[in-house]
């Protein structure tokens, strides 16, 4: 059982990487706490689904569709609604919120209730893995965020735009005085951070149904992720996916699967008290501002 | 000097709440020129500065630049026309090596705009750049991250920058401030050379001995409103300017 645990706290870190990564990306280079990021994810998967569904679009097309549908209404929200309170995070998280609130209670409202609202699984098989079955969907999972990681490595290392979103996370005033117009590369970071959520939910729903709640869990999975890890920290965000993927993982065997969430409530709590900063946070730790 | 100005500053300004930080100010500058904006502390000269560059929006008045109103512009967009500047408080890339932070200038939407974005090695041009402003090449200096490097060095760093991005006009904010008098004394023969190559260089200053040996014209500010402009030993010599540094008797 302890093998089998590990297995799966392992892919539940990866999922919860490919969750989170999106949510940091955004506040990394804009600063820019986007609340709405469950419900993009879930937004995603119910496009998918319509559009498979209702009009008869394969799969793939479906996902990717969705996916840029999903980038899309991220970089209206930035472009009509945030850009005008940027800056201002009190203001940020109850807009971006407000809007999260407004899309997956609407899917509640049209009575996107139920186990029929499903994706299908990539490939239908499974392995054994140190005397564990695994099905062919969790590897996937796993590769595909490897990959995915690397491709945003890549992007952000070896591209002008990516050389811009490391300007802007640095000091936005020095990137003005380059040229960098601050506000399309926040409106670019917003809409990239949606459209990581909707990349998650394509590789992630099918493990499951489509599910409003399951937005507000997608939140607050990121949200602890990313504090523990240290907000806008990659590698932080990597670090704590572990720690809380195998937290979760061992409460859920040894404790019961009502406590999942409640430990990485604790976990946050836990770090904001020890360490305010996050583990690899660049903010400034609270002795440091007095 | 004659014919249409490089820049044209009318009327311009600004007022926060209750402070008028800019009042009124007018003045024109030449191509090739060195205007020096001197004032006593809390004058204005910054704000003026931001508000050439669009960092703070004006409450009225006018900037031009080769003759198109740029008033109120982001400021993104005026250093693609070939406005660069510092800043007082220098804020380079601290995690990156100096190199480096003069490398993502020249990646700039203005330097692409002017070589086509064919600039070959950019760590070459990066590190000649650093030797020009004084970052000697022995030593290794242009490869030690900014938050290592002494005040001096951040400084010729922030003029790198500037210069990097290959302006028109290059607007210094208290460049000197913080420096020894060697260290000035080093980078005045760089800004000299600028203004050889034909820049035009605006720079707000309160070392005055350094301003006046360079400047072609200085306008002084107090109290937000401009209470001269000339050639420096003109200025001086004016009573509004000197009871402006002295204060005055009453």
């Amino acid at each position: 059982m302890f093998v089998g645990t590990v297995v799966y706290a392992l892919i539940n870190s990866v999922i919860l990487l490919l969750m989170a990564i999106g949510f940091n990306l955004t506040f990394g280079i804009s600063g820019v706490s986007n609340f709405a990021y469950g419900a993009f994810y879930i937004l995603s998967a119910f496009v998918t689904w319509m559009l498979m569904n209702w009009i008869g679009v394969p799969y793939f097309l479906s996902a990717v569709l969705s996916i840029i549908f999903t980038a899309f209404i991220g970089a209206v929200m930035y472009r009509f609604i945030l850009i005008r309170v940027r800056g201002q995070v009190l203001s940020e998280v109850i807009a971006t919120f407000g809007i999260g609130l407004i899309i997956l209670e609407f899917f509640r409202y049209l009575g996107f209730v139920g186990i029929e609202y499903s994706l299908p699984v990539f490939i239908d098989h499974s392995f054994v893995i140190a005397g564990t079955y695994v099905d062919m969907q969790r590897i996937l999972i796993v590769v595909f965020c490897i990959v995915l990681i690397l491709l945003l490595w890549l992007f952000i290392h070896h591209t002008s735009i990516g050389l811009a979103f490391r300007g802007i996370a640095q000091d936005e005033r020095t990137a003005l005085t380059f040229g960098i117009d601050s506000d399309w590369i926040a409106m670019l970071s917003v809409s990239m951070g949606a459209a990581l959520a909707a990349i998650a939910a394509t590789v992630v729903v099918p493990l499951g149904t489509i599910s409003v709640g399951e937005g507000y869990d997608v939140l607050i999975n990121a949200l602890a992720v990313c504090i523990i890890g240290g907000l806008g920290s990659t590698g932080g965000v990597i670090v704590a996916s572990l720690v809380v993927g195998f937290a979760q993982r061992f409460t859920d065997t040894y404790i019961g699967p009502h406590w999942t969430m409640i430990v990485s409530l604790v976990a946050i709590l836990l770090v904001l008290i020890v360490k305010p900063s996050g583990l690899y946070g660049k903010q400034k730790e609270l002795e440091e501002r007095i | 000097m004659s014919g249409t100005p490089l820049l044209q500053v009318v009327e311009l300004s600004k007022s926060f709440g209750g402070v008028q930080a800019v009042n009124r100010v007018s003045f024109d500058l030449h191509k090739g020129e060195l205007l020096g904006i001197i004032g006593p502390n809390g004058s204005g000269k910054t704000t003026t500065v931001n508000l050439i560059t669009g960092f703070v929006k004006a409450t009225s008045g006018k900037v031009f630049y080769q003759g198109r109103d740029i008033t109120s512009w982001s400021p993104h967009k005026i250093v693609r026309l070939g406005i660069s500047r510092t800043f007082q408080m220098v804020k380079p890339f601290y995690q990156l090596p100096a190199f480096k932070n003069v490398i993502i200038p020249l990646y700039s939407p203005r330097v692409k705009g002017l070589v086509g974005g064919k600039y070959g090695d950019r760590s070459a041009v990066a590190l000649d750049l650093l030797e020009e402003v004084g970052f000697e090449r022995d030593a290794q200096v242009a490869y030690k991250v900014a938050s290592v490097l002494p005040q001096g060095y951040l400084k010729r760093l922030e003029l790198a920058k500037a210069i990097a991005l290959q302006p028109d006009l290059i607007i210094l904010d208290e460049l000197f401030s913080g420096l020894s008098l060697a260290e000035v004394a080093s980078i005045v023969p760089i800004i000299e050379k600028l203004l050889l190559e034909g820049k035009t260089i605006i720079m707000i200053e309160h070392r005055l001995k350094e301003v006046f040996r360079i400047a072609h014209r200085v306008i002084v500010l107090n109290y937000g409103r401009l209470i001269a402009d000339g050639p420096a030993e003109e200025v001086m010599e004016n009573e509004e300017v000197k009871k402006a540094y002295l204060g005055s008797e009453d």
